[in-house]
């Protein structure tokens, strides 16, 4: 604090001496910065080290002649005047601050990137899985149960069979039904689980009697218990798996005794309570009875999935991007071809559709090789390219057909025509295909896209917006998306949301669980709505609760089993944001913050690109001051002028969530005070917005054209993973102009961003110099 | 993807993950990287259903013994064999005889209460505890000096495919089994899967420098640096290769035969692969600890090779009265013995590496049975026959015990490695301390 003090103190000298009482006259703005700004901001903006960060950002005109108005020359903003402002304003703007700006000077381009580690995972899961059948999902969810009366499943004792909804049976001292001997019967469920993301899951199976469980694999068990032994009730395992897919499962529960059968020795033993219930914890969440919804008796096939850890992808520019290559990353691509190799040799039968003895073999494994290549790459095999990567490898291996099988394998895994699916800079409709699937399912195109793609159709617009909306609603489509609005939320990063135990005593890991399934509930809802209207995600007055939640929040509903939609019975609140894992998230351990909730406003919401503070600040702790609200102190502490300048746009956002204590609770009074949730905004365009309470808060964002271009922008990065205005400067324009034409249909976004990125090949690079943007909304 | 959930073990087990990896392919050197003091070694064999006791047990104490029909096979070794009697498997608690015989024979606890019914006694689980092999594993993975790739290994032959109380006696804790590996080629692929996959990748390398080649004419200058640094790593992996497969030129990779049919009859095939296997894994150090689970507690065995039709434990519950089973019992207990014996001998010829002395000189092999005999499932007289220097026991020797808990044995096993455990299994058991007049 003492250093920024004396740092100010001294350019205030500086000030006096060099520039005493400087206005506008008749100076351009480019003079006034030279004189009066370029000293500590560099002669482009680029910074010194009095004041070292670029002078960059994407605030308009407008509010950036407010803030050096107000806040500049450091410690003397009256040295220049408002008219001098705006033009200092203006030329900087212009010059270096503006991202169009900046776009000029240092021309973006659709750059060669590798594939990410999830479209690493995703690409070798799908090749494999392109030659096995692919069922379209047809809806139905739980699973087929079959249940019998013995003690194993012989097909004479299956007397009941049904769809059960989820796993999650006590049993008592009884069977099934009446039917059932209540010593002994053992059940089987069969189908498939859904990933909705990516990562490392925990299947549990609770019982007091014997089990297994198979995920995936249907051969090896991830839980082995057909021995009961100890008194143990909970088992649990780890498997890392890739969202936007079905597993296959099959759940074996045996309420019986193993080995030799004494049931005659002891026919009148009193019976044994059984129970058994089928869990998950998806990645950072608390357990659960998987839910129904995630369960579907269709069997689908086997997945494979290379579990190979990855360094992560880079993403400072906030999506992740494969622009960046390291030791660490080539070694997994080694070990992930190795762990692919090594699944397909061990499948190579049903992989190939080979026989054990048929007398083709080695040819039927050559042929095999070359669609596993051309699928790999995307693209057909030209007759060199097979002779390369098929032929000299069969010659090499000398008549060791599984050896060239492993070698062909490795090389196309290894290859940049696979690690790099942009490489080829061609505008055919292959290259579109990929791109197409990239951008859609982090992921490569499918059979019905590649067969679209040989047929040259995709070079059509209609043809690929059809084949784009069919891979958007497709489970790897939306599992995509869902990932986005996340994103969005700025909920991607996941953290532990605890609170004070004190204050919360019944905000634990399950009510958490809880939030995040409403949460996802609500934002499936409004996305795939018949009009997947964007102000949807702000203005909707439901939400998704279950009793657990309806009693947390007071709400008042009737006490049934699962989630249900509820309209707000507030007045205030308004979709996301007054959702109560976003306040709970957005506050501190036992207080609401207004900053968190300004910063996620503005940065997430507006797109302001707001700096983190120079220093780090601890909040001022609310003991020490017991009269003042949340609202006052936060005022009190961010008073001081270096604070000013980013505090001056979040906190007026965020003090309009201030009827919302730290886990998302409606309040009207904190400290015996009333609330006061009034707020304000300087927009882009100049205008000064106030609001008062949540809902006129959302009702601005929603009908903001700031908001819309923010969210075209990041969903542009989020699923094309480059930067947008590599595909021309007035591109972020455009996406929010076409965004608005389109009733601000979120789907339709998505499928029009897809099809121009797809239709984009990257060379030549189409930044037109000639022609900046003057755009300055 | 299951199929290569060993080298992912593997990498955890190092506390290494591919992220942080300063790259796994030289494996071998992380078996050869601590020579400096001498190896110790032991290899726990185990064959089902008790034995004959007037063919087995000598009748003499001390040096000069007789070595009955069962015993004959160790012939050449006897200078290097201890035939300890009265060592008793005094667990009690659920399982029937052969359950607690194969679960607590190395575990030295009782069994979890269960649902697995045996033809007498409450059924039962799991045993209650860690089994002394990988007691003594995690003693020596846990320090650098003895820590080895795999640190043990489990083996077996004509195990069958079914989990359950008789069919396991290694335990890595409490209700954690261990599953012998009894196919060869799954065995192959744990030891050398890695080394072949290095050959095949190394075999590929130049034609991945070539396309990166080819692909880096393509793209512009700007993305040409990428493909430059990506071509770079190519190449370190390559050098690391070359420098990996130099390295392990002592060791070559052996060669398996092809087509071993996993079948009953085929099983002096199966065991004589396994235990070659064994015997280069000991020579590679890719571990000092080793269990041999030959079939499984109750195995049924049909040693059609031997003129006996009948399967083992059929023929084990036969009465002493009926001397043409008892006579089938010999040999097919006899032929048990052939393969410790086969074990010993290719470990006697085969020199330590580094080393004086022969792997036998370093290698204590323990041979041992759930039952002290078939037809009255006793748990008293416990088998144990040790083969080899590797623990500095006085050998040469027939010794007789007086029904001294077999934990008391099984900490001896620890101490004679350093490992200077105070109780093992059921503290209970344990009372008397190490067994004594072993050294």
């Amino acid at each position: 604090m003492t250093h920024t003090l004396m740092k100010t103190a001294a350019s205030w000298v500086a000030l006096v001496v060099f520039a005493p009482a400087l206005v506008a006259e008749n100076r351009t703005g480019e003079q006034i910065y030279k004189q009066m700004c370029a000293r500590c901001h560099g002669a482009k903006g680029e910074g010194t080290k009095r004041y070292e960060l670029p002078l960059v950002g994407d605030r308009s005109v407008a509010q950036l002649a407010k803030l050096i108005d107000r806040t500049m020359p450091e410690g003397d903003p009256d040295a220049l005047d408002a008219e001098g402002a705006r033009r200092v304003a203006e030329y900087i703007y212009d010059a270096f601050y503006s991202p169009d700006a900046q776009a000029r000077l240092n021309p973006p381009r659709i750059e060669l990137a590798r594939l990410t580690v999830k479209q690493y995972r995703n690409s070798i899961a799908d090749l494999i899985g392109s030659f096995r059948p692919a069922p379209k999902p047809d809806g139905r969810t739980g699973l087929r149960g079959e249940y019998y009366n013995a003690r194993n499943f012989q097909p004479k004792a299956r007397l009941l069979d049904r769809i059960d909804p989820e796993v999650n049976f006590d049993f008592g001292k009884s069977g099934p039904n009446d039917q059932f001997d209540v010593h002994q019967f053992c059940i089987r469920w069969e189908g498939s689980v859904w990933a909705p993301e990516t990562g490392l899951y925990e299947f549990v199976v609770r019982t007091d009697h014997a089990t297994r469980l198979w995920v995936n694999d249907l051969r090896t068990p991830l839980i082995d218990r057909f021995v009961k032994s100890g008194s143990d009730t909970e088992f649990a395992e780890p498997i890392f798996l890739l969202g936007g897919r079905a597993y296959p499962i099959r759940l074996e529960f045996f309420k019986a005794k193993q080995g030799v059968d004494d049931s005659k020795k002891n026919p009148n033993s009193p019976p044994k309570p059984a129970f058994i219930s089928l869990n998950w914890r998806r990645p950072h969440r608390a357990i659960e009875v998987i839910p129904n919804r995630f369960l579907t008796p269709q069997r689908f096939p086997e997945v494979g999935v290379v579990s190979v850890p990855f360094p992560p992808d880079d993403r400072s520019l906030g999506w992740e991007r494969g622009t960046t290559v390291s030791k660490e990353w080539d070694n997994a691509t080694t070990e992930g071809a190795l762990e692919a190799a090594a699944y397909i040799v061990a499948n190579l039968n049903e992989l190939a559709g080979l026989q054990p003895r048929d007398p083709d073999r080695t040819a039927k494994i050559r042929a095999f090789c070359r669609t596993y290549a051309e699928r790999a790459f995307r693209q057909p095999l030209s007759d060199a390219e097979k002779a390369f990567y098929i032929d000299r490898p069969f010659e090499a291996a000398g008549g060791d057909t599984e050896l060239a099988l492993k070698r062909v394998v490795l090389l196309v895994l290894k290859s940049p025509r696979f690690l790099y699916p942009n490489a080829r800079r061609a505008a055919d409709s292959y290259a579109i295909a990929t791109r197409l699937a990239y951008t859609l399912w982090d992921g490569p195109p499918d059979k019905e896209l590649l067969d679209a793609a040989a047929a040259n159709q995709l070079t059509d617009r209609d043809e690929l917006l059809k084949h784009a909306e069919r891979l958007l609603q497709d489970p790897r489509g939306k599992a995509k998306v869902h990932e986005f609005l996340l994103t969005w939320l700025k909920l991607d990063q996941v953290k532990e949301l605890v609170k004070d135990k004190k204050r919360f005593p019944d905000f634990d890991a399950a009510l958490v669980n809880d939030l995040l399934t409403s949460l996802e509930l609500f934002l499936h809802d409004v996305m795939w709505s018949p009009t997947s209207d964007f102000r949807q995600l702000l203005l909707a007055d439901e939400t998704y609760l279950n009793e657990r939640l309806a009693k947390f929040y007071g709400y008042s509903v009737a006490p049934e089993k699962g989630f249900k939609k509820v309209t707000f019975e507030s007045r205030d609140r308004s979709g996301i944001l007054t959702h109560p894992y976003m306040l709970a998230a957005l506050a501190y351990e036992s207080e609401s913050s207004p900053i968190h909730r300004g910063v996620y406003i503005g940065r997430g919401l507006l797109g302001i690109a707001i700096r983190p503070p120079m220093e780090a600040f601890t909040p001022l702790a609310p003991e020490l001051h017991p009269n003042l609200t949340t609202r006052e102190r936060v005022t009190l502490q961010t008073q001081p002028m270096a604070c000013a300048s980013c505090h001056g746009i979040m906190n007026p956002l965020g003090f309009a969530l201030e009827n919302f204590d730290a886990v998302g609770r409606f309040r009207d009074k904190e400290r015996g005070k009333t609330i006061d949730a009034t707020g304000s905004y300087e927009t882009r365009a100049g205008k000064t917005v106030t609001f008062s309470g949540a809902k006129q808060l959302a009702q601005f964002l929603a009908d903001s054209e700031e908001t819309h271009y923010a969210f075209a922008q990041q969903a542009f990065h989020f699923f094309v993973k480059q930067p947008v205005r590599a595909y021309g400067l007035t591109k972020p324009e455009d996406l929010r102009k076409m965004f608005a034409e389109n009733n601000l249909n979120m789907r339709k976004l998505i499928v029009e961003i897809a099809v121009m990125a797809a239709m984009t090949a990257p060379d030549p690079p189409p930044v037109d110099r000639d022609s900046p943007s003057r755009d300055k909304r | 993807m299951p199929v290569t959930r060993s080298r992912r073990e593997f990498l955890r087990d190092m506390g290494l993950s591919a992220a942080a990896l300063p790259f796994v392919m030289n494996l071998p050197s992380l078996g050869f990287a601590n020579q400096t003091q001498r190896k110790k070694r032991i290899v726990f064999i185990f064959s089902p259903n008790g034995i004959v006791p007037n063919d087995f047990w000598p009748d003499e104490v001390g040096e000069n013994f007789r070595l009955k029909p069962i015993l004959t096979p160790l012939e050449p070794f006897k200078k290097q064999m201890l035939v300890l009697h009265g060592v008793c498997d005094r667990i009690r608690g659920d399982g029937d005889g052969h359950m607690r015989g194969i679960g607590c024979l190395l575990t030295g606890i009782e069994l979890f209460p269960g649902n697995i019914q045996g033809g007498s006694d409450t059924p039962a689980g799991w045993s209650k505890g860690i089994s002394i092999d990988q007691e003594i594993k995690n003693f020596l993975q846990k320090n650098p000096a003895t820590r080895t790739r795999f640190g043990s290994l489990e083996l077996g032959v004509m195990v069958p495919e079914r989990a359950d109380t008789w069919t396991r006696w290694s335990y890595a804790g409490p209700n954690k089994p261990l599953t012998p590996i009894d196919d060869p080629y799954q065995l192959f692929n744990k030891l050398y899967g890695r080394a072949k996959d290095n050959q095949a990748l190394a075999s590929v390398l130049d034609a991945i420098q070539d396309d990166l080649k080819k692909v880096s004419e393509q793209v512009d200058a700007a993305d040409k640096r990428l493909l430059d640094e990506h071509a770079a790593f190519v190449r370190d992996m390559e050098r690391e290769l070359r420098e990996q497969q130099a390295a392990a030129k002592e060791h070559p990779v052996p060669q398996l035969e092809p087509g071993i049919r996993r079948d009953n009859d085929n099983m002096p095939k199966i065991s004589q692969t396994q235990l070659d296997l064994l015997v280069q894994s000991f020579v590679a150090d890719f571990a000092r600890v080793a269990t041999y689970q030959i079939t499984n507690s109750v195995g049924n065995a049909r040693m059609k090779w031997l003129g006996v039709d009948e399967g083992h434990h059929t023929l084990s519950h036969e009465p002493d009265s009926n001397l043409p089973a008892q006579e089938k019992l010999v040999k097919i207990n006899r032929w048990y013995c052939e393969q410790v014996a086969y074990l010993a001998k290719r470990l006697a010829e085969t020199p330590e590496p580094g080393g004086p002395g022969s792997l036998l000189d370093n290698t204590l092999i323990v041979w041992t049975n759930e039952l002290g005999k078939g037809n009255s499932h006793t748990l008293d007289n416990i088998p144990f026959v040790l083969v080899g220097g590797g623990l500095d026991f006085k050998m040469g020797r027939s010794l007789k015990y007086g029904k001294v808990p077999h934990n008391r044995l099984l900490m001896a096993f620890a101490h004679a490695f350093g490992h200077e455990i105070k109780t093992f299994g059921n503290p209970s058991f344990c009372r008397d301390g190490v067994l004594t007049g072993l050294v």
